[in-house]
């Protein structure tokens, strides 16, 4: 039976970090018994392959590997020194280590929750207390993260790497190849938004995960724009979900009904026994907020905003000639 | 069963560990490391075949009796090791995001933001990636205070809760059983009511009070999450909603059970509804950009709501 893939990293890792000197690859096959069966069961190729993916691995997980290529007489040789992957000391009190242990637990995503898990690991190893964190608060936070792409876009924005993605636009037919430079991702509202340099439109832009559609694709070279030193999705994204508008709109909402538009209006005045007067702030998508009240919500003003409730209503209504355009 | 590389990072740490404590317990080993005693004999069987030479003889010597760990060779091989990019970043993003929640005890942010400060320091050049993830939750903090006190003292809520499949105010009575956030804040709650499992939004509490009465939720295993804080019920009836290209969001917002492509970039998207009149909301808003398919009753809700509220634009008729 094929020797498992775990007992194998680690005592490459042990290896590696238990040498003064750089070992050769001969060496670490000599001393490996997985490579040796890999080498001899296979062929050089095979071992070599699975050597690179195992170097790649343990560096993944942290480790320092250091590629001495004088040392061995022409051949390369490799260690990973100790006091470059030492964790330097950390004093954190029970009270800390709990409240980190908690946090650890929102990641709703196996590589990011194994991550955090392997993050508390090394504390815990390290001598960080262990705290009970059984009854200590009944709010659980989560941070989901569904969408295929946020794995290959994290990477690939960690190691500005530049990738492309066919992406569908918000109410558009088709579908885009966009090449993009990935700066930073941000999670508002429960969905992911990536933040980036499109190299198409020669501008920075943002999109949205769940529109990303198929296979995030790394690409070789290396970025070609400078990535700016604070990347603001969240206020992009914001105002395209109609936040921060600075105009406002004069709404009828039938007395009981409406308590969204209620909690974020300006001002109320009562009108009569049936009706309240609003006045509430008038950005991106409120025509699609106040059709979904129905008759509890009759807009006033501006024109454009009772003209889009309307035409919606029409719609819906079937009084339209057009039609649904589905 | 956890995959190769989880295991790995597990093993580096847990040599580390187990140095330091010689004869260290299972269970406490176990708990301490967040896994179960069967994960963690399942390591323990693996190191023994670990070292630096397999020929030469220097494994690991490490056994156990299934209650204690041993190990008999203990070197200086397992030095705490420095953290990685990603554990870094999983680590310090989901603290910063905890530390900015609303509803969190002070004790609590003020012990997460002194040990986010300490992880910087010792994660080094590995805590630069994680100023490229930002989460933010939602602030609603209006009604924190009275759900954290009824959970902490056991007690049944009250509360005036805006339901918006009705588009009106409910009254109910609630015993709380934790708070949930994800994008938005929910309060599971067992609805004295409704006699059922809810999900309230805390945006859309009203109000709140803190009932004399203790809460009795009726015990449960805790609900599988993983798709998501709602979720219909396998029997809940079926919705069919057909969109255009304009209104493809339908299947980013709501949890469905097929979402099959139609010519011209639209969508047939069918989801489950415990009560599917609740969706009337979705119907009036869909406008142009789509139409219930099915059921016919929430379709013909919808149209004679548009048209009500058409009249009083004085736009009734065609």
């Amino acid at each position: 039976m094929a020797i498992a893939k775990a007992e194998r990293l680690m005592n490459l890792a042990l290896c590696l970090m238990n040498t003064r000197r750089p070992l050769s690859k001969k060496e670490l096959r000599e001393s490996i018994e997985a490579y040796r069966e890999a080498w001899q069961g296979a062929s050089e190729d095979a071992f070599n392959r699975m050597f690179e993916r195992d170097k790649d691995d343990l560096r993944e997980l942290g480790l320092v590997i250091d590629v001495d290529e004088s040392a061995l007489d022409g051949e390369l040789g490799y260690l990973a020194r100790a006091d470059r992957n030492r964790l330097p000391e950390i004093a954190l009190d029970a009270e800390e280590a709990a409240a980190l242990t908690l946090a650890a637990r929102v990641w709703q995503q196996a590589k990011m929750s194994g991550a955090a898990s392997g993050a508390l690991q090394k504390l815990r190893a390290a001598g960080v207390p262990f705290a009970e964190t059984e009854g200590r608060t009944a709010l659980e936070p989560r941070i989901p993260a569904r969408e295929a792409a946020f794995e290959p876009l994290l990477t690939a924005a960690r190691d500005r790497r530049p990738v492309t993605f066919e992406y569908r636009k918000a109410g558009a037919a088709a579908v885009e190849q966009r090449s993009v430079e990935p700066w930073a991702l941000e999670c508002w509202r429960g969905h992911w938004y990536l933040a980036g340099y499109d190299r198409d439109r020669g501008d920075a832009r943002v999109f949205r995960l769940s529109r990303i559609t198929g296979k995030v694709r790394a690409k070789n070279g290396a970025f070609l724009g400078t990535v700016p030193e604070h990347v603001d999705v969240r206020a992009t994204v914001a105002k395209f979900a109609g936040e921060g508008a600075t105009a406002t709109a004069t709404v009828r909402v039938r007395r009981g009904a409406g308590f969204p538009l209620r909690t974020k209006a300006l001002n109320t005045t009562r009108v009569d026994e049936v009706w309240d007067e609003l006045e509430i702030p008038y950005g991106n998508g409120l025509g699609a907020d106040l059709a979904e009240f129905g008759p509890d919500v009759l807009v006033l003003g501006p024109e454009e905003l009772r003209a889009d409730v309307v035409d919606r209503l029409r719609a819906v209504a079937g009084l339209d000639v057009e039609g649904v355009r589905a | 069963m956890s995959n190769a590389i989880d295991q790995t990072r597990r093993m580096l740490s847990l040599v580390t560990y187990l140095r330091e404590r010689p004869g260290a317990e299972v269970a406490e080993v176990a708990r301490a490391f967040g896994i179960s005693e069967r994960e963690l004999i399942g390591d323990l069987n693996v190191l023994p075949m670990c070292g630096t030479s397999f020929r030469g003889g220097d494994l690991l010597d490490i056994d156990t009796d299934g209650e204690r760990i041993w190990w008999h060779n203990v070197d200086d091989v397992a030095q705490p090791l420095r953290l990685a990019s990603d554990e870094a970043t999983a680590l310090l993003v989901a603290a910063r995001a905890v530390a900015g929640l609303p509803g969190l005890r002070a004790g609590d942010r003020e012990a997460l933001t002194r040990a986010v400060a300490k992880i910087e320091n010792a994660a080094g050049e590995s805590a630069e990636g994680s100023a490229r993830v930002g989460v933010t939750f939602e602030a609603e903090s209006h009604v924190f205070a009275d759900i954290d006190r009824a959970l902490s003292e056991g007690r049944r809520l009250w509360l005036r809760y805006y339901s918006h499949g009705r588009g009106g105010m409910t009254e109910r009575e609630v015993d709380p059983i934790r708070l949930l956030t994800e994008g938005h804040t929910y309060l599971e709650a067992w609805c004295r009511t409704s006699e059922d499992h809810r999900m309230f939004r805390l945006d859309r509490v009203a109000e709140i009070r803190v009932l004399d009465v203790p809460a009795d939720p009726p015990r449960r295993e805790p609900r599988d999450l993983s798709g998501g804080l709602v979720n219909p019920a396998a029997d809940d009836p079926e919705v069919v909603v057909e969109v255009s290209s304009g209104g493809r969001w339908v299947a980013e917002y709501y949890t469905h059970d097929r979402a099959e492509e139609l010519p011209d970039g639209g969508l047939r998207i069918t989801l489950r509804s415990a009560d599917p009149s609740q969706l009337r909301p979705l119907a009036l808003r869909l406008g142009r950009d789509g139409r219930i398919v099915s059921p016919p009753e929430l379709a013909e809700q919808a149209r004679s709501a548009a048209r009500e509220a058409l009249a009083a634009y004085g736009e009734g008729q065609v």
